[in-house]
């Protein structure tokens, strides 16, 4: 059996964010900081169950924060210049800052520029090594139309996330559960922040 | 050219993104950073930059700026005052 399990997952799209309402400067955010607090928002995890210093976060970023970046260079020749609000999340990591913000959650932090096949299993480290409790795990897809013609790569925006802990339960996390899009299928298919 | 503080709200709010909420809802003598409006120093370069595309007016001195910054109604009485048109 397990020694961390699965509690929640959930996957939201752009299309989840006209309708989100996660607080008054929800609408600052990028559409990836967006997207992963709505995401982590869906997983419906009462954090006061958990010590907030004990509960990590572990967010990979498929293409960096290369939109943000983007759309801030874009705005270089306006008027005043770009958007200084925008300039905040020209970093992958902003992202974890916003959620560690919302939910208050002051535990370990980790981002990763890539793929999803590292989160889960440092995630499990970070519990393992008794660094963490419980481990929000994040996987953001964020490409613009712009920006999927500039590496090839077609529009995406999305964010998947699984909220790990301590102990069994009814999904066990094994060390070659890596793809977070086809966990978050399984565990909750039909769990949306809508 | 005077500057209305519901003009000026809807420009706060559209600039700064924020959510539910109106111009009616924003106190024009409220403290636009801190306690009030609860704007943040990210938020204050933000309206430097409604200034200068909307207005034209263009803060080079950030102690001048500051008292204009107090409340919507000092903001829009700075503007008045400094408007080019």
């Amino acid at each position: 059996m397990s020694d961390i399990s699965i509690t929640a997952a959930s996957t939201v799209t752009g299309a989840d964010l006209p309708a989100a309402r996660l607080g008054q400067r929800f609408g600052r955010l990028d559409q990836q900081s967006q997207l992963a607090l709505l995401a982590v928002a869906a997983l419906n995890i009462n954090f006061d169950e958990f010590p907030r210093d004990r509960t990590g976060i572990c967010l990979a970023a498929s293409a960096g924060s290369l939109s943000t970046d983007v759309n801030y260079w874009n705005g270089r020749n306006g008027i005043g210049g770009p958007s200084p609000t925008l300039f905040a999340y020209t970093l992958p990591s902003a992202a974890v800052g916003e959620v560690a913000i919302h939910f208050r959650l002051t535990g370990p932090n980790l981002c990763f520029v890539g793929d999803d096949q590292i989160v889960l299993p440092e995630a499990a480290d970070l519990i393992r090594r008794g660094e963490a409790d419980a481990c929000v795990c994040i996987f953001c897809e964020v490409v613009t139309a712009d920006c999927g013609k500039m590496i090839s790569a077609p529009a995406v925006a999305s964010a998947h996330a699984l909220f790990l802990k301590k102990g069994g339960g009814l999904h066990g996390w094994r060390e070659f559960d890596r793809d977070m899009k086809a966990l978050c299928a399984l565990i909750s298919p039909t769990k949306s922040a809508g | 050219m005077q500057i209305s503080t519901h003009e000026l709200k809807s420009k706060i709010i559209e600039s700064l993104k924020l959510q539910d909420i109106t111009p009616e809802q924003i106190d024009d003598d409220a403290p636009l950073f801190g306690t009030g409006l609860g704007l943040d120093s990210i938020d204050a370069l933000e309206l430097v930059v409604l200034l200068e595309k909307d207005y034209g007016i263009v803060i080079k001195d950030i102690e001048e700026g500051r008292p204009a910054f107090r409340s919507v109604r000092t903001l829009a009485d700075f503007i008045t005052a400094k408007c080019p048109q």
